[in-house]
């Protein structure tokens, strides 16, 4: 029995299929041991391995992009499930982590912090992002989720001598907390419902996402199984940061470190919305009538909130968090349009593809603008940027550009992509906010890039404007070329998305 | 037998947990939470689901309200300050009423557990046996055990960045 034993779960654990996030968690340990067994003096090294290691892997995984997953389909007793999505997923954490590595050597150097574990943490919490995107069971699905949000709550608070930081992680604890236990709720719900074998359907492993979906098929209009989809919607909401779920996104944004806040922003966002897809394209489909209006009130609610409440800011982690949301708002009508349209999904993609080389842009430039008190980092603090920085200014035109989606740039495409969707999709109201929403947010994008073009212009009293200190650290070689990367991808994914926009519309 | 029980132990449960809110003395509260915990061990017992009930005891009257129990002494909170009565006091009093009335209504009138159909397997679930748990834990969810590793590790790691002395951090560079 044992041997038999050994032999089945040997057989059914295909570690090969994960050897991506495997090595990433292996990189993770190699960083610490090296900081033990380095000298002092070579610490330095410590964040160019994990990049390089990052590069080597991502490399591997685009050159392997459609073998990786031939053949099976779930792996590790069904509790994975490898597709063509998960692939692009797994690319794009990996992307993200590359460039959150890169901010973080520039960050980090402004503050007496340890290094080695901020750069360990990324790469933990990239690898529980990667099973997250891939998970086809509730149990995998919930431990990767939560490894993702333990490490999210020790990056926020990671810049422990500013007072911000640390409140942004005890707000950040306390709400995901709150949205962890919404989430267990309704999966229990379901896990309990769908368990009942006197229900049509009703099997031994419910919370198997194939299992789960067979029953809902079963079983239409069952009011707990209703109960327990919404409360999973809301767990879902709150990481993206919907509305109403939206009420942390303004403090964690400001209090976190600058590379925590890009990551936050561009990962756990796309994260939230490889689930969001999972759920509701693969496992809730039966609960259409339901689920499609619970997320049309929250796109629409998320799309004017988020827009109108950064028309005020002038914080910039503040407006970028808030404008953020409203972004979470354009990507949930593609989440609503996918139900209709199969461009949704490529489209879903290509956005945050978009939006991931246009935040990194602005990102990376706020890392270096930034002074040593992390959260603040005011509109005043960019004036005349483009004089004494031109460089930095132009970069930050550009992802500020494509944020917007002013046409040459790739977040135009992005939401031209999205709203040809929803449009396919017979969506109208929505796309009316919408377009409402991105013509309201040229006005604050516009203005902060006024704020780095132009000198500070207040309404004249006598007094000269109060000209703020900025203490810009000069841009480091890699640094000065990967953000020449981004910026020249974000334009060029505009004019030409080449096989990348084939991928997304053969979707 | 079993009813009896049954009413026993839940009268128990809740009226321990009527004392976790309504004791001044927080080291009061945290032993009531306790002795609450353990009604519901025992209430899992009566289920059959005896490894539950252990886990219970072990981990949460055991460890987790022992931790509490030392904070509460460590930081002697005692009594503090009698907040005034507010208005949204209140109005939550009035919310968690009548969303009582709606579940017990619930209760009374869709919750007729004998009107259910007769269950189809008479078979004990599998995980309810500690060794079929721990050969599932060793065999179908191998993987998540594996990244629970991960996730006590980066935890640990969290609490060190968070709580070491700075001294000597000047140099690291």
């Amino acid at each position: 029995m044992p041997i038999e034993l050994l032999q089945q779960a040997a057989a059914n654990n295909e570690w090969l299929a994960i050897t991506p996030e495997l090595m990433l968690g292996l990189t993770a340990l190699l960083l610490l041991v090296l900081e033990l067994i380095l000298p002092k003096a070579k610490h330095g090294l410590i964040p160019v391995a994990a990049i390089v290691i990052q590069v080597v892997i991502a490399v591997s995984l685009a050159l392997n992009f459609n073998t990786a997953f031939s053949g099976t389909d779930t792996v590790f007793n069904g509790l994975l499930r490898l597709s063509a999505d998960g692939q692009f997923l797994r690319l794009f954490f990996l992307v993200c982590s590359i460039f959150v590595c890169l901010l973080g050597t520039v960050s980090l150097a402004k503050q007496r912090m340890p290094r080695v574990e901020f750069y360990h943490l990324v790469l933990v919490i990239t690898a529980a992002m990667m099973l997250l995107a891939q998970s086809n069971h509730f149990v995998m699905f919930f431990v990767a989720l939560e490894t993702v949000t333990v490490g999210f709550y020790i990056l926020v608070s990671y810049f422990r001598e500013s007072p911000l930081s640390l409140e942004a992680g005890l707000k950040y604890l306390v709400m995901g907390a709150l949205s962890s236990s919404l989430l267990l709720f309704g999966i229990v719900l379901l896990y309990g419902v769908a368990g009942n074998r006197g229900l049509p359907g009703g099997s031994a492993d419910s919370m198997n996402f194939d299992q789960l979906r067979g029953f809902l098929e079963a079983n239409p209009g069952n009011f707990l199984a209703s109960v327990g989809i919404v409360l999973v919607l809301a767990g879902v909401a709150f990481k993206i940061g919907a509305v109403p779920f939206q009420i942390w996104i303004p403090d964690v944004y400001q209090g976190a470190p600058t590379p925590v806040t890009a990551f936050l922003a561009v990962a756990s966002k796309a994260a939230g919305f490889a689930v969001l897809l999972i759920l509701t394209q693969r496992v809730f489909t039966p609960y259409q009538n339901l689920v499609i209006p619970v997320l049309a009130v929250m796109a629409g609610a998320t799309i004017l909130f988020g827009n109108l409440a950064a028309l005020t800011q002038h914080n910039v982690k503040r407006l970028i968090g808030l404008s953020g949301i409203s972004h979470a708002g354009y990507l949930m009508i593609g989440v609503i349009a996918a139900y209709r349209e199969p461009l949704a999904v490529g489209a879903i993609w290509f956005y945050l593809s978009a939006y991931l080389l246009a935040s990194f842009a602005v990102f990376g430039v706020m890392a270096h603008v930034a002074g040593s008190n992390d959260a603040d980092q005011e509109l005043d603090h960019y004036a005349n940027l483009a004089k004494e920085q031109p460089f930095l200014a132009a970069i930050l035109a550009i992802g500020l550009g494509s944020l917007a989606g002013i046409p040459p740039l790739a977040g135009f495409m992005g939401k031209l992509l999205i709203f040809v969707a929803a449009f396919k999709a017979g969506l109208y109201p929505l796309l009316a906010i919408a377009v409402g929403g991105v013509v309201i947010s040229i006005y604050y994008y516009f203005g902060w890039i006024k704020a780095a073009f132009f000198p500070s212009s207040l309404p004249s009293g006598g007094e000269p404007a109060p000209v703020a200190t900025r203490v810009c650290t000069p841009v480091a070689g890699w640094v000065r070329v990967a953000l020449i990367v981004l910026a020249v991808s974000s334009v060029l994914l505009g004019f030409y998305p080449g096989a990348f926009g084939q991928w997304v519309l053969a979707h | 037998m079993a009813d009896s029980l049954f009413y026993l132990f839940a009268f128990f449960t809740v009226a321990c947990a009527v004392g976790v809110v309504a004791n001044k003395n927080a080291v009061n509260a945290a032993m009531c939470l306790m002795l609450c915990l353990m009604g519901i061990a025992s209430l899992f017992v009566l289920l059959d689901a005896y490894l539950l009930a252990a886990l219970l005891v072990l981990v949460y009257a055991g460890a987790v309200v022992a931790l509490f129990l030392f904070i509460v002494m460590l930081l002697d909170m005692q009594g503090g300050v009698k907040r005034p009565f507010k208005k949204m006091t209140a109005v939550a009093s009035v919310a968690s009423l009548a969303l009582m009335l709606v579940g017990v209504t619930m209760i009374k009138t869709r919750g007729q557990l004998s009107s259910l159909p007769a269950p189809v397997g008479t078979t004990a679930p599998v995980g309810a046996v500690l060794k079929n748990y721990a050969e599932l834990l060793f065999t179908t969810y191998l993987l998540p055990v594996q990244v629970i590793g991960f996730l006590l590790l980066i935890a640990m790691l969290g609490v060190i960045v968070l709580s070491k002395k700075f001294a000597g951090m000047g140099d690291i560079k």
